[in-house]
């Protein structure tokens, strides 16, 4: 377990430090001088110079790149060139914000999905199959913007159940922002939904085909204990996993949401710093997402080697 | 069925499958006839005709655009924000323009872009998958921890730095799109190579001193073909998916070209008036074309993963 963790962990290092690679060589593509990019041509060039020497832009390339893989193990990305705050003083509360909404989106996500996803296996080719596979498929196919749009115009604007604008105002109480988070964090849910359901159902159809599941139904086990005792440890496996992809990607999704919804999340900063060309900010959000995705990704796995001791017997071998 | 193995394998190698070895025992008519079959029972599958009819519908719109639609898309002489009536089936937007009209011609954008992403991500990712799968070693060591690199982060995401700092053309969208697109199938056709490589075929072509090339592109890649037309047909999904992402989130081709995308991120601003047919007609068809293409794709895999 002890070498099977370690293994994991450098292989987690090495892809983050390719990634923040990757950003560096996407940021820095276009060679030219980023100062006169930012402030525009009518500015004086002393200003320009100054903003450069400001933000070291003007430094070569190979030091600007050890700056940037040094700023990740530090977690400091530098300084925003919109407001010229720290960068993490601008994502770290948007990305408390998102957080709140994923989190939201996931409890109502994960219970019913793999509840589906059980139910759709056990009737495995029958109607209610058929219904939640295509359901699935529909729901995680399309854009989570389109969802959020149209249940919006549906219920925030027609049937005025939820908010349109989901900032809450400052000092609402939990359960109060409730009503705020529900109608965009149940557009994320529904695009999760099919990918899990879709996993929980293979999974659960695999396993009920195992010997192990035979074994165990034939040494006079209820269908209960047999689901509970045999095949959802093993049959969710790849649920796990996909949920700690979806994580990660989740902040794909989020920003199409948060736009909609005018919510003040981490999607919504990275747009606008998208808009305003403020590169810090966005890299920065990019690797942070990345760094999430890596903890939960390797969380997920650990999770999994508990659950299951042939993966961790199988590794430490 | 889905395979959970398929998604998540990674890119660790499994063992040779025998149905692969099955597949090289058989000879070439007999596997033009296998491939027939398929063919024939996707064509006959319900989910595979009413993704092509869907999809045709649009391509039929984007092909013929104005001289089919109702009113000119761009013309805004009309009163501003009149609900779906008679005259105006989907209403008109807030300059007065044709909400159909627009939705019609708006099919033109997403659809010259995303299949053609697609199609150059699936090549691109096809001539790297067969190098790593093939040659291996180092390259194959290097190469596969560059993809998982990759893949650590959502496409729109990269997608969005990228554009901003390139600018968003549509060939800048068509470029990062396509090229986001080549490590997930790289991933897909590497694993697939992988259960080739060691199979007769292969090493007596090897002995016959064929060169490496020869062996990766007619060779091996005729017998990883089932994997790598199902993936084309998902990623033409994904693409589809992608390019309405961006263009709503404002990196897409620049207005006023109809979009879908950007017709909804120019509608969703007047629906706290009540206005929702600028926003919901358009976020219907992208939801139509997004599902019939997965619809598509689903009846694609169903059978060449069955077979």
């Amino acid at each position: 377990m002890r070498r099977y963790l370690m293994r994991r962990l450098v292989s987690a290092l090495i892809t983050l430090w390719l990634l923040a690679t990757i950003v560096f060589a996407i940021v820095n593509v276009l060679p030219g001088n980023i100062g006169r990019k930012i402030l525009g041509p009518f500015a004086p060039q002393s200003e320009v110079d100054a903003f450069n020497t400001r933000l070291g832009t003007d430094k070569p390339l190979l030091e600007q790149y050890i700056t940037s893989i040094k700023n990740i193990v530090t977690l400091d990305f530098g300084d925003s060139y919109a407001s010229g705050s720290a960068v993490t003083d601008v994502i770290f509360p948007a990305l408390f914000r998102s957080g709140k909404l994923a989190l939201l989106a996931f409890l109502i996500t994960i219970p019913i999905s793999i509840a589906a996803g059980i139910i759709a296996a056990r009737r495995q080719d029958k109607a209610t199959d058929r219904v939640i596979v295509n359901v699935g498929l529909a729901s995680s196919s399309i854009p989570e913007f389109v969802t959020a749009a149209v249940l919006l115009s549906i219920f925030c604007v027609h049937w005025k159940i939820g908010k349109v604008f989901a900032n809450p105002p400052p000092g609402t109480s939990p359960i109060d922002q409730l009503q705020y988070l529900i109608m965009p964090a149940l557009a994320m849910a529904i695009a999760y939904f099919g990918y899990l359901a879709r996993m929980t159902r293979a999974g659960v159809i695999q396993s009920l085909q195992s010997d192990y599941a035979r074994t165990a139904t034939m040494k006079g086990l209820s269908k209960g204990q047999v689901m509970r005792g045999h095949i959802l440890r093993n049959a969710l496996a790849p649920t796990i996993t996909v949920i700690s992809v979806q994580i990660g990607y989740l902040f794909g999704g989020i920003i199409g949401v948060e736009k909609v919804f005018n919510y003040a999340g981490l999607g919504s900063t990275m747009l606008v710093a998208a808009k305003t060309r403020d590169i810090p900010v966005l890299q920065g959000a990019v690797l942070l997402i990345g760094i999430i995705y890596m903890v939960s990704t390797l969380l997920a796995d650990l999770l999994i080697a508990a659950l299951n001791p042939r993966v961790r017997l199988e590794t430490s071998s | 069925m889905i395979d959970p193995d398929a998604i998540i394998a990674g890119p660790s190698a499994g063992p040779p499958s025998p149905v692969a070895a099955e597949a090289v025992a058989m000879g070439m008519s007999e596997r033009k006839q296998a491939r027939r079959e398929n063919w024939r029972l996707i064509r006959r599958r319900p989910a595979f005709i009413i993704g092509n009819t869907i999809v045709a519908v649009w391509v039929f719109c984007a092909i013929m655009g104005e001289r089919i639609t109702p009113h000119d898309p761009l013309d805004f002489r009309s009163t501003p924000h009149l609900s779906p009536g008679s005259d105006f089936w989907f209403g008109t937007d807030k300059t007065g323009r044709d909400v159909l009209s627009r939705v019609m011609a708006g099919a033109r954008d997403v659809l010259k872009i995303a299949p053609l992403a697609a199609v150059i991500g699936v090549v691109l990712g096809v001539i790297l998958g067969l190098l790593m799968g093939y040659i291996g070693k180092r390259l194959d060591n290097v190469l596969s921890r560059i993809v998982e690199a990759f893949l650590a982060l959502p496409v729109i995401l990269i997608a969005l730095l990228a554009i901003t700092t390139l600018g968003n053309s549509a060939w800048v969208v068509l470029g990062v799109v396509s090229v986001l697109f080549t490590p997930v199938v790289a991933r897909t056709v590497r694993s697939a190579v992988l259960a080739e490589r060691d199979l007769d075929y292969v090493t007596s072509a090897k002995l016959r001193g064929e060169s490496s090339g020869f062996i990766m592109f007619r060779e091996i890649l005729p017998n990883v073909s089932g994997p790598i037309i199902v993936e084309l047909t998902v990623r033409v999904g994904y693409a589809v998916f992608t390019v309405a992402t961006l263009s709503f989130l404002g990196a897409g081709p620049p207005p006023p070209s109809p979009d879908w995308g950007a017709q909804v991120s120019e509608g969703y601003v007047s629906l706290s008036a009540g206005i929702w047919w600028t926003t919901f007609f358009p976020a219907l068809a992208i939801a139509s074309l997004v599902i019939a293409v997965n619809l598509i794709a689903d009846s694609v895999q169903s059978v060449l993963e069955a077979s």
